[in-house]
């Protein structure tokens, strides 16, 4: 290694030598009669404050025994606790990435971002939306010398990290609300959001889902195993890909071509989920019109029960649209999954060579699951999630690493090989980042919160040479990307309407999900049949909110209009937003199959933000950034102001001479011209 | 097409402008280069034989369209044909329901199949498999016809996209690249979308000229990533269709014959396919609702048969009396057929084991019908006609070699029409 030659951060990286998680990188506290204290955060109760010692003594007393900045530091820690590990992890991935940069004779990581284009960065890449010109300001007034880290901290807290996290997952788990007419699948998605907003660890995510039972009001996690619904073994390649990283899709109707899994071995795991019962399939058609077919995981006569007082109560089931109701309300009921061992999925008769044969559950790689005692999906819950199971943490490791950088790894995220280690440029890197999302017990925003403080990550995106050609690409700094359709959708709305759409939500499933909510063995046929009643009423209506349980009254959610747009973030809109929607235009991906987002560009797109009506507001004739910027005064600080506003930066010397020639020209209106030029560059749409 | 000149001091020529506009065109990326493939084209025409039409109009009706009133009726089976009246067309032998009296009269030049025949009896499903020819699933998804075409063709058209989405918001390429995507145009009347200056013309020139000059900084900054200069070419095309007149091939407003087509979105998006066809984009889908008549059958077809009857007779003949009729190919599509029993609310109710299509123009001989029903029209009677069938019947007019296999970016292997039979007596 020609470690003598590195330029200053690698060269300072490399004298760091080993990852010592120690407290070597705790905060140093400071008393009001400036006392030193090193020590971890551990806990604040109330005004009582709980810190670690080195020597791993705990030390309590009040917190207004500190100085002022440490009150703010304790308050972060509080919401996603100490950094000393994350630190000290950030540089040990840093240290990786020199070495290995160092030894493929690159000198030096990116040229550090400067606060401007950094503060735009990671409000779009945390929180998924661009800086007000406020929030600009704040950061890049600040003088704090640890900003960087706190600002990270301070957004990770926020909502906005679910919301724009949950953009990722929809694209990844392919979340739909409207893929069934009988009923909304919005409590899925809202079951997504809620374990994201709590920050529940992703391992817990995932067990949840595989053994999700019961019916979309018992359990909103069952979304993840209804959501293909009579395609099991098309469900099974998805889950291969999004939980593995392995594509079996092939090896469904043919061996896999590059890798050695046969169709035995796909239907043999696929077989995990041969006892698994999902529905009643088409209640009306399973019955034959005679009201038969039984609901999986209900007592058998339930179905006849209800039926008889559904006719007692007066509903004429010879009428057909009443029948029609009945059979939806009975087929929305019925996705009720539940394990049976008395029942094995065969595979399909169409399949050469192994269809209609019934296979023994065995994994595709590793010591089989551990069977005993448990359902097959609670054993391969429990496998997957395992760390013993390295490619379970590798494949959520190299997905959050995309995120954050803008490419994975090892690629294709949904089908990397099994020896990985020679597709990747960084072994090293990845193999820390598997181990790393195990110590922190797959923590998203712990793990998120590790890759933001690296040095690597907040340098500029590598614009010196290719990122694609020819040998792996080593991230001495994270690859432009344009923004998402979320982003861009969620950074227009900010601009035209400012943050407070961080604040606003729509619905929430829960309406839904109280009308499905039977429990079949202890509610009353009276009960059910109320639900039954409001069921009819609200079948496509997956946003209604439940306003109180006992009444079953349904309520819209409250949401702001201006100009005819729901103020809402993409998150928490209709999912996907379809339509002629302009994020579907950017490319929101349709969620029918596993990230499937479109990154390129489009005439039309480019006509939205020339014409489209969010620039209307911008820059139209009762322009929001000329309001916004009516109490600057002088040329020069409107066109600084414009600048904060639509770019999140500082003009060059040359950019605020023409921006200025144009305010000469037209006065205060030239704001809104000046608005439009940078609405209009593409360095808008991308994340530096 | 008239290509204006860009105004102001820009003295770009006739030439130039072309030169600059053929490296990419409306909606697609500019990696795609306009004229590739020609060879492919070349081997296409030796086998597959067909390939008369250059263009294909595709009307889909969603829902569900019922065969026996009005493709398929049943002469003296009051019992399975209720109110509905049958007419005779004007070629021998050929009867419509009588809600279809212009698509009779131009019934030489129709031909009809009437042993359609599917396995999707939910809407999204059928509908996925009669637009892409394959069935859905969940690991992948499938082009619809105009993606393929100009991936198998190559790209015909320098500004105009190839082809064209009406009465729909948005599309998609499927597995092939999305530069493939088919341009939306939600509302015929609007064309496309945001194409209205929202200030003066020499102002918006002025502005676009800023951020041009604002926006190289970064562009050169990033010269290694090919997605900035794309957005630089996208905005190039933008504003150059903002001033041009190819934007004229969007704006039905000056077509003299509006009102033969019927001032719906049905109508008048068959007339701007014809338009589009006439300024050389190769495939334009139609989309149109209100089939799904499971109540009052009666009732719902008189709102919505006149105008279907209208704009499709009206587009056959204006195409024919423009010569476009023998290059283009007018299909009109549907989920599945509907029940020959009438329903307890009048209705008639999803039967995908049978019903009918129709073919026009393109290289097809008018005034046939292909296979049939049985005496209710509730099986296939003869000469079996599988989605895949109708899907490679439609790729065999257009000259596609059926078994030509293109891929998707994981290497599976799809061939158009999903080695679908065409049904090659169609044509003449």
């Amino acid at each position: 290694m020609k470690i003598l030659r590195f330029h200053f951060p690698l060269a300072l990286l490399l004298t760091v030598g080993f990852f010592l998680p120690s407290v070597s990188d705790a905060r140093v506290w400071t008393s009001t009669d400036g006392r030193k204290l090193e020590a971890i955060f551990e806990s604040l109760e109330g005004d009582t404050i709980t810190l670690k010692l080195r020597n791993g003594q705990k030390v309590k007393f009040s917190l207004s025994k500190l100085v002022e900045e440490d009150h703010e530091a304790a308050k972060r820690f509080d919401l996603v606790g100490d950094d000393a590990m994350t630190m000290a992890s950030a540089k040990k991935i840093d240290y990786l990435l020199a070495r290995n940069l160092g030894a493929n004779e690159i000198k030096s990581f990116n040229e550090r971002l400067p606060d401007d284009l950094f503060v735009r960065r990671i409000y779009l890449d945390v929180i998924g939306r661009i800086p007000t010109r406020d929030e600009f300001q704040e950061f890049t007034d600040s003088a704090d010398e640890d900003k960087r880290a706190v600002l990270i901290d301070t957004l990770l807290a926020s909502s906005g990290r679910a919301s724009h996290l949950f953009n990722y997952f929809a694209d990844m788990y392919r979340i739909r609300g409207d893929f069934r007419r009988e009923l909304s699948y919005e409590p899925y998605a809202q079951w997504w959001r809620d374990s994201l907003e709590s920050n529940q660890p992703y391992d817990e995510i995932v067990r949840e889902m595989i053994t999700a039972d019961g019916n979309l009001g018992h359990n909103p996690a069952n979304g993840f195993l209804q959501r293909d619904e009579g395609m099991e073994f098309d469900a099974f390649s998805n889950f291969g890909q999004v939980m593995m990283g392995i594509d079996v899709s092939c090896a469904q109707c043919h061996d896999h071509p590059f890798e050695e899994w046969t169709m035995h071995d796909f239907y043999q795991m696929a077989a995990f989920f041969g006892q698994t019962q999902r529905s009643t399939g088409n209640y009306m058609a399973a019955s034959g019109g005679r009201y038969r077919a039984s609901i999986p995981g209900a007592p058998e006569e339930w179905s006849q029960d209800f039926r008889k007082f559904t006719e007692k109560s007066g509903v004429d089931l010879d009428n057909r649209n009443e029948r029609r109701q009945f059979g939806w309300y009975m087929t929305a009921l019925g996705l009720n999954l539940a394990d049976n061992d008395e029942i094995e999925i065969p595979v399909p008769k169409t399949i050469d060579e192994v269809g209609g044969s019934i296979m023994a559950p065995l994994t595709l790689y590793g010591d089989n699951a551990n069977m005993s005692g448990k359902s097959r999906r609670e054993a391969l819950a429990e496998w997957m999630t395992s760390p013993t199971n390295e490619r379970f943490a590798l494949n959520i490791a190299n997905r959050m690493w995309e995120r954050a950088f803008g490419q994975a790894l090892v690629e294709p995220v949904i089908d990397f090989p099994m020896n990985w280690e020679i597709h990747t440029g960084q072994p090293e890197v990845l193999q820390f980042l598997a181990q790393e999302m195990v110590r922190v017990n797959f923590d998203l925003r712990e793990f998120m919160r590790i890759l933001y403080n690296t040095q690597s990550y907040q340098g500029f995106s590598t614009y010196d040479r290719p990122v694609d050609e020819g040998a792996h690409y080593l991230f001495q700094g994270p690859v432009l990307r344009r923004m998402r359709a979320e982003q861009a959708w969620d950074s227009l709305l900010t601009l035209a309407y400012g943050s407070d759409i961080d604040h606003v939500y729509g619905g929430d499933g829960s309406f839904m999900r109280e009308l499905l909510d039977v429990d079949f063995e202890s509610d009353t046929m009276e009960e059910v049949f109320k639900k039954f009643e409001a069921y009819k009423k609200t079948r496509n209506k997956g946003e209604m909110v439940l306003a109180g349980t006992s009444t079953l009254t349904p309520s819209k959610p409250e949401v702001p209009v201006v100009d005819g747009i729901k103020m809402l973030r993409s998150s928490r809109l209709a999912q996907p937003a379809g339509g002629t929607t302009l994020l579907a235009e950017f490319g929101q991906s349709d969620r029918l199959v596993t990230d499937n987002h479109i990154f390129d560009g489009t005439v039309p797109q480019v006509l939205a933000l020339m014409n489209g009506p969010v620039t209307t507001r911008l820059t139209g004739s009762s322009s929001q950034v000329v309001e916004d910027l009516s109490a600057f005064d002088g040329p020069d600080d409107k066109v600084r102001g414009v600048f904060f506003t639509m770019l999140s930066r500082y003009p060059t010397e040359e950019e605020l001479k023409k921006g200025v020639a144009i305010m000469e020209e037209y006065g205060d209106d030239g704001v809104r011209d000046l608005a439009w030029v940078l609405l209009n560059t593409p360095e808008f749409l991308f994340v530096q | 097409m008239k290509i204006k000149e860009i105004a102001g001091n820009n003295d770009l020529s006739r030439r130039i402008f072309m030169e600059r506009t053929a490296k990419a065109s409306l909606g697609v990326s500019v990696a795609t280069t306009f004229g590739a493939a020609l060879s492919q084209r070349a081997i296409a025409e030796e086998t597959a034989g067909g390939g008369k039409a250059k263009s294909l109009i595709y009307i889909y009706c969603s829902g569900g369209m019922t065969h026996l009133d009005t493709f398929d009726p049943k002469e003296g089976n009051k019992e399975v044909m209720g109110d509905t009246k049958i007419i005779n067309g004007k070629t021998d032998g050929m009867r419509f329901g009588s809600f279809l009296s212009g698509i009779a009269e131009v019934s030489d030049k129709v031909s009809v199949i009437n042993s359609m025949s599917s396995t999707n009896g939910a809407h999204a499903q059928a509908r996925y498999q009669m637009m892409t020819g394959y069935n859905q699933l969940a690991t992948i998804v499938h082009p619809h016809i105009g993606p393929f075409a100009e991936k198998y063709f190559g790209k015909r058209n320098e500004l105009l996209p190839d082809s064209v989405v009406v009465n729909r918001g948005t599309s998609n390429s499927g597995y092939l690249d999305p530069a493939l995507s088919p341009l939306p145009v939600a509302n015929p009347d609007a064309g496309i979308a945001n194409s209205v200056m929202t200030t003066t013309e020499d102002r918006f020139k002025q502005r676009m000229e800023m951020s041009l000059d604002i926006g190289k900084n970064f562009v050169d900054k990033y010269q290694h990533y090919s997605s900035p200069k794309g957005y630089i070419e996208f905005y190039d095309q933008a504003s150059q269709l903002l001033q041009s007149e190819e934007l004229e091939a969007f704006d039905i407003s000056g077509e003299s014959n509006r009102q033969d087509y019927g001032m719906d979105k049905l109508g008048q998006g068959c007339l701007l396919a014809r338009r589009l066809v006439e300024n050389g984009v190769r495939v334009v889908e139609v989309h149109c609702g209100g089939w799904d008549m499971h109540n009052d059958i009666q009732g719902s077809m008189s709102n919505r048969l006149p105008s279907f009857d209208q704009a499709v007779s009206a587009l056959i003949k204006d195409l024919d009396s423009r010569g476009l009729l023998e290059t283009t190919m007018v299909v009109v599509g549907t989920d599945f057929g509907r029940t020959s029993r009438i329903n307890d609310r009048a209705g008639r109710d999803h039967q995908p084991a049978v019903f009918s299509t129709m073919f026009a123009g393109g290289g097809i001989t008018g005034g046939q019908t292909y296979g049939a029903s049985d005496a209710n029209g509730r099986r296939v009677g003869s000469d079996k006609v599988s989605v895949e069938d109708f899907h490679a019947t439609i790729g065999y007019g257009l000259g596609v070699a059926l078994d030509y296999e293109i891929y998707s970016p994981y290497g599976r292997p799809f061939v158009f029409g999903n080695h679908g039979k065409p049904v090659t007596s169609l044509f003449g």
